[in-house]
């Protein structure tokens, strides 16, 4: 069942009052009710679609034993009345799937501890709230490698959404897979400020391309950047969250595909099962939450030349926040030797020393 | 193509769907009436324009649906606050939540498909002018489309008298009923022309700007029209001026950005929305108070016999 955030409120009234009547027991009785809250359309082709499809899997695999309620395009400032009402109607598991949700997540988990919460790159956990995550980063560092063979002009563009740590970390990362092949690689970002906004992406990748970029990374959900490079011509480009060949045939380098089903239908089973924990879940390509799309438009070469470091990464024999890391002021956070931990990371608010891009 | 070049060839593709839906809105005020739903009507004909683009095969039965479907949502609206002169502030509203809604029920069979876009059309001669050449005369259909409707708008309105007609519908609507003009059916036509554009502008956007179909495409592109308006002091050269500078600054703020300009990119991209206050502002400082706008806008017309 996928509702829309107007038709949900719509009903909101009369379902409030069955739930007043009946209290919990509406969710024990039958099958386990999962909430999904999405922050896009389902058909933004990216981050909102993947969530998506990993709920399909989840109702796949476990079949009648769960239900799903979905609300998708929910505005943080909206997230608090629908979170509220997927309680209400019996949902006993939801999944927040967006860093935009994970304060309001954090705040209206207490007021309901017998819902388990899970908030999708959220950096804390509590009592009934999961967070979990897949390390994108990994593709971002292939992403560079590749950036950096494929860009004659020796600058990567990338449409980033917004300054939070998850986009700077990949940024550096994006620069340290190209510094790995070329330490001449430039980068110029554009913040767009949103998550999904397919014509300010595409304005976006198109002022980037106009300064010389030609390989444009994006960190927003939309195929719009991409589809730009494939009428340009000559630019080459990533896709965000599932394959995007299809949107650029002759600009597609490759895409991280999201895959959240395994992962949802593991937690659900979970709490029919009743040993539910929250737990703090960051996979990498080696879990297999996220993989690389076949690589395209590039020579066997550089296409085996990615697959081995993707292949590096997953296997853990690679590691993106390997010492020393140097901020761009000059100042050393970890020397050489050290590795950074995964709260460092995720609290990562500076570019790396090279990267001539003012934080905004 | 230098820089500065392509600079303005992407500000012109910006700008052009708020110009094309703005002239549009900027007739149905000037008739009397307050249409919200722009953001609606152009978001139906984002999702009808590409739907009938994709199932023809023909990009022209898509900007012809586009318009039809963008003037079926404005009779609706007609419906209402004409005919059953309801408040036109609420039905407008609801126009926009309606088409929002509607659109992603028509664009659904159409997530994910891929076509190319319309492309540019150079016109002889002119587009070989340096410079202004490429940027003014190397566009898509649309451009030139907006180009004349702010001629043509601007010539109907102050040069003729259909045009002096409804602007007295706009000023005063007893009056020009007293002189025996049908106001009513004066401002259903104005309704739809409004329509007809902001279908247009929508079937620009996913046809030309990027062309595929994703729910809430539009990104609130109908709201900024109906501020041009305004900002237009409901005058059809100004409304340029006014499209242009909001895509400029949009479109300029992306490249300082990615030029390293140290200006924190949250306050570059609120940028627009700033300038059209302060705009407003000083217009209506300039004005020392008083109405800009025609003196019988959003007020329904019911007649007595």
């Amino acid at each position: 069942m996928t509702l829309s955030r107007r038709s949900l409120m719509a009903g909101a009234g009369a379902l409030a009052g069955v739930s007043a009547l009946t209290g919990p027991a509406v969710a024990q009785g039958g099958p386990l009710n999962v909430g999904f809250i999405l922050i896009g359309p389902v058909g933004d082709f990216g981050w909102s679609t993947m969530h998506d499809q990993g709920r399909r899997r989840m109702l796949e695999v476990l079949g009648n034993r769960v239900t799903a309620t979905q609300v998708e395009s929910v505005a943080p400032p909206d997230f608090d009345r629908v979170a509220t009402q997927l309680v209400r109607t019996g949902s006993r598991l939801i999944f927040t799937t967006s860093f935009s949700y994970f304060a309001p997540t954090q705040r209206i988990a207490p007021q309901h501890p017998n819902v388990m919460w899970e908030s999708a790159t959220g950096t804390a956990t509590g009592p009934n709230l999961a967070i979990y995550n897949a390390r994108f980063y990994e593709g971002r560092y292939v992403q560079g490698v590749i950036a950096a063979r494929k860009s004659r002009s020796k600058t990567i563009g990338y449409v980033a959404s917004f300054p939070v740590p998850e986009v700077i970390h990949a940024i550096n990362t994006v620069m340290r897979g190209a510094w790995s092949v070329d330490p001449q690689m430039r980068i110029r970002v554009v913040w767009v400020n949103a998550w999904f906004n397919p014509g300010r992406e595409a304005d976006a990748a198109r002022a980037l391309m106009d300064q010389g970029c030609d390989v444009i990374c994006q960190h927003t959900d939309s195929p719009a950047p991409l589809q730009l490079a494939e009428q340009r011509g000559n630019v080459f480009g990533f896709g965000q969250a599932s394959d995007m060949t299809r949107f650029a045939p002759r600009a597609h380098l490759t895409s991280s595909v999201n895959n959240w089903g395994d992962y949802y239908a593991e937690r659900a089973r979970a709490v029919l099962e009743g040993n539910w924990r929250p737990a703090d879940t960051w996979g990498g390509l080696g879990s297999g939450m996220f993989r690389l799309a076949p690589f395209t438009n590039m020579t066997p070469e550089e296409a085996s030349e990615a697959a081995r470091i993707r292949d590096a990464l997953a296997s853990g024999a690679l590691h993106p926040f390997d010492g020393p890391i140097v901020r761009q002021d000059g100042q050393t956070v970890i020397p050489a030797g050290q590795r950074l931990t995964d709260d460092q990371i995720r609290a990562m608010n500076y570019f790396y020393q090279g990267i001539d891009v003012a934080m905004p | 193509m230098t820089l500065l070049e392509a600079i303005l060839l992407t500000v012109i593709t910006a700008s052009t769907p708020l110009l094309i839906a703005a002239i549009g809105e900027l007739v149905v005020e000037r008739a009397g009436v307050l249409n919200l739903g722009v953001e609606g009507m152009m978001i139906m004909g984002a999702a009808a324009g590409i739907a009938a683009a994709i199932t023809t095969g023909n990009s022209a039965f898509g900007v012809l649906a586009a318009v039809l479907a963008g003037m079926a949502l404005a009779a609706v609206f007609a419906f209402l606050t004409l005919g059953l002169a309801t408040n036109q502030v609420a039905a407008g509203l609801a126009l926009s939540i309606f088409g929002l809604g509607l659109s992603g029920v028509v664009g659904a069979p159409f997530v994910g498909v891929q076509r190319a876009g319309i492309g540019r059309i150079e016109i002889p001669l002119l587009s070989e002018i340096p410079f202004l050449g490429p940027v003014f005369f190397a566009q898509d259909p649309f451009v030139y489309a907006s180009f004349a409707l702010v001629v043509g708008v601007s010539w109907f309105l102050w040069r003729s008298k259909a045009g002096l007609v409804l602007r007295a519908c706009g000023e005063n609507h007893a009056s020009a009923h007293a002189l025996g003009y049908p106001v009513l059916r004066i401002r259903f036509l104005a309704i739809l022309f409004g329509g007809a554009c902001a279908g247009l502008a929508g079937a620009y956007l996913s046809l030309v700007y990027t062309p595929f179909w994703t729910s809430g495409m539009t990104g609130g592109r109908g709201w900024i029209a109906l501020a041009i308006v305004v900002f237009a002091s409901w005058l059809p050269w100004r409304a340029a001026i006014g499209a242009y500078l909001f895509g400029g600054i949009t479109i300029l703020q992306l490249h300082a950005q990615g030029a390293g300009v140290p200006v924190p990119s949250q306050l570059l991209s609120a940028l627009p929305y700033l300038i059209t206050i302060l705009v407003l502002v000083l217009i209506m400082r300039l004005r020392r108070g008083g109405a800009a706008g025609p003196a019988a806008l959003g007020t329904p017309f019911v007649p007595d016999r």
